[in-house]
């Protein structure tokens, strides 16, 4: 017998399967609203950032008008910095949830502007986002269990697997068949929104291939390990429950633990650390010797050496050289950090592959350019923007140039890392 | 050529560890009607089990058309149709849509017409055709699963308490099917505890006891088991 005349058989049977066919319905409808959900999360980012860029050149224009000092213009004028969302972000919204994707910075220090913005989501972090990935990673597993555990068992519980076996051409064509049908209906159902939303979202072709091959490596392991655990002569409960038990210790125990675990193992300083550290340094600098300042200024900028002299009692030059040493007395602690979630990170990725579900929401993310690496890439970038509003006002405070508005109309401007990935 | 199609020869059987048959032979030949009567747990359904590869012999062999079975299961069961004791088909589907299911599992495509033949060769009422079997009475089902059974022409029928749920009319209906199916060439093996309803169709009759044979009957030159004779050797050896 053709595997297509048992396919054919098979998919018959099972629409005829009121309750097969609900379940498949639901994985469905939480698919497609996974997908719409992604979506206007991601349109609502996008609008967020078009809002804000209009907001934020209209009213650096008006702060910059009122200005008679550069100090005065780099003091009162806030940039935007944003990380737009990938065309695959719907999909995975992963780290864009809980990281900021977007600040308001301005040319005073840098790194608690930064880390200010880490508590700001508090509750998103705790119930994170339904989206596809979501779907796909977390709910998929239970949708197969359900449809699988009891392939076998529900025939011998009603009487019907001696004649089934006995009668099929090939008992195993028979389960193979009908354990085919179940799956591939309820993966189109679940991979069609994505493709949908894929489409509407402008997302590349590699990258939808990315992401069924993720799904198809997914949904391979649950439907083999359910295949696996059917074919066993337990009763359908007795080998739901220990599939499930697999799925809630993979999916929830593992990662859970591991996450503690890796925390415990690469200690990484606190945000809100660098962000009391920096400020006490930035405070402290109003009541310490002025000289004592520029020094370890200097030290750090001698190219400012020649214009560290401060003779008033309050200098712009001298305002910003004590901002700057405040981000250096937590440039350590930073970098530490840093380099810690980056280590927790990668240690993550390898106790992913104790959880095939944590690994499937990895890599989606990664593919989704929403991960812990784009968090930190962004970041970076606005670090380096930073850098570039310092290079820009500092020959301008130190050398004493006389205030020209002109001047600030070449001030750095903010460039995206790109429109869209 | 030898004739003998059904064949147990020193056949022994475990469930897990428990023997269940031990050393029993027996020969049924083409166009035979063989009983095989014991009481409960004699071993009865085990033996169509392993005759039908749903299990393994662990000594001994049982043996089809010459060929044991578990060396080609695949083979042995086109050429069997079975129906098991209160024979459970789909309930969501009517007994037209169960036998095309089942049929289609076996490889074989029947037009609408044949399989309503025989549903009414098996006095299935027409009315109940189209309805879903979640519906239907016991003896219903059990005259579904025959309808399924014939309509698989096999040459080798294994019947499992086949009269089991079938009022009396139902049941001499169905006697005389299978006496109009041995004598076309079917070969009946049939596990049962009905003493009276094996003696009415059976060529011959084998007791079974705690899974070892324990005496066999023929039927005289009229064709016919004396039914007496049987219930007392069977109440006497066979009865658990």
């Amino acid at each position: 017998m053709s595997m297509f005349s048992s396919f054919t058989r098979e998919l018959r049977f099972f629409l005829k399967q009121p309750a097969a066919i609900v379940l498949v319905l639901v994985a469905i409808s939480l698919s497609v609203f996974s997908v719409w959900s992604g979506l206007s999360e991601v349109e609502r980012q996008q609008e967020t950032i078009e809002r804000l860029l209009v907001a934020d050149a209209k009213d650096r224009a008006a702060v910059l008008a009122k200005e008679s000092d550069y100090g005065g213009a780099a003091y009162y004028s806030f940039h935007l910095t944003y990380d737009p969302p990938s065309r695959l972000a719907f999909a995975a919204l992963g780290e864009r949830d809980t990281s900021p994707w977007k600040h308001r910075i301005r040319m005073l220090a840098l790194e608690a502007q930064i880390y200010e913005s880490d508590t700001a989501n508090a509750e998103l972090a705790q119930s994170g986002q339904f989206d596809f990935a979501f779907v796909l990673s977390i709910l998929m597993p239970v949708f197969l269990i359900i449809l699988l555990h009891d392939l076998r068992a529900s025939e011998r519980a009603a009487g019907r697997h001696d004649l089934l076996v006995a009668t099929s051409a090939s008992d195993n064509n028979l389960w193979r068949s009908r354990a085919f049908v179940r799956v591939i209906l309820l993966s189109i159902g679940v991979l069609i929104p994505f493709l949908f939303g894929a489409m509407v979202s402008g997302a590349s072709l590699l990258s939808i291939v990315s992401v069924l091959g993720i799904a198809i490596a997914q949904i391979l392991f649950w439907s083999f390990l359910c295949l696996w655990a059917s074919a066993r002569s337990y009763a359908g409960p007795t080998i739901a429950s220990g599939l499930l038990a697999v799925w809630m210790l993979t999916t929830f125990v593992v990662p859970a633990m591991s996450d503690a675990f890796i925390e415990a193992i690469i200690p990484a300083p606190e945000g809100g650390d660098i962000i009391l550290t920096q400020r006490e340094s930035v405070n402290d600098a109003w009541d310490l010797p002025k000289e004592a300042t520029m020094e370890t200024f200097v030290k750090e900028h001698p190219e400012w050496a020649e214009y560290a002299e401060i003779n008033r009692p309050f200098e712009w030059k001298w305002y910003y050289a004590f901002q700057q040493v405040g981000d250096q007395s937590v440039a350590d602690m930073s970098e530490k950090r840093r380099a810690a979630i980056l280590k927790r990170d990668k240690a993550a990725q390898w106790f992913a592959f104790l959880s095939p579900s944590s690994l499937t929401e990895r890599s989606l993310t990664g593919v989704a350019g929403t991960d812990a690496k784009a968090a930190m890439h962004y970041q970076q970038h606005v670090r380096n923007f930073h850098g570039s509003l310092r290079e820009y006002y500092y020959p301008l405070l130190f050398k004493g140039a006389a205030y020209e508005a002109i001047t600030l109309a070449n001030l750095p401007r903010f460039k995206a890392l790109s429109d869209r990935k | 050529m030898s004739n003998i199609v059904v064949e147990a020869r020193n056949l022994s059987v475990m469930r897990g560890q428990t023997p269940v048959l031990s050393d029993i032979n027996f020969e049924v030949r083409k166009g035979e009607v063989f009983a095989l009567l014991g009481g409960n747990g004699a071993g009865k359904s085990t033996t169509l089990h392993t005759f039908l590869g749903l299990l393994p012999p662990q000594s001994g062999e049982a043996i089809l058309f010459g060929k044991a079975v578990h060396s080609d299961v695949a083979s042995v069961r086109s050429k069997v149709a079975y129906l098991p004791e209160a024979a459970t088909l789909y309930g969501h589907l009517t007994a037209i849509e169960n036998i095309e299911y089942f049929l289609s599992l076996a490889g074989i495509k029947k037009s609408s017409n044949e399989i309503v033949q025989a549903l009414d060769r098996v006095s299935l009422q027409k009315e109940a055709h189209n309805q879903n079997m979640e519906r239907y009475s016991k003896g219903m089902r059990q005259k579904t699963a025959i309808a399924l059974a014939l309509l698989r022409e096999t040459p080798v029928l294994f019947l499992d308490e086949p009269t089991s749920g079938l009022d009396p009319v139902a049941i001499d209906e169905f006697n005389q099917l299978i006496t109009s199916l041995a004598a076309a060439g079917t070969t009946i093996v049939m596990v049962t505890h009905d003493v009276y309803g094996a003696c009415q169709v059976a060529h011959r009759i084998a007791l079974l006891r705690r899974g070892a044979l324990v005496g066999s009957f023929e039927a005289d030159e009229g064709g016919k088991i004396d039914t007496e004779t049987v219930h007392a050797a069977f109440a006497e050896r066979a009865a658990s």
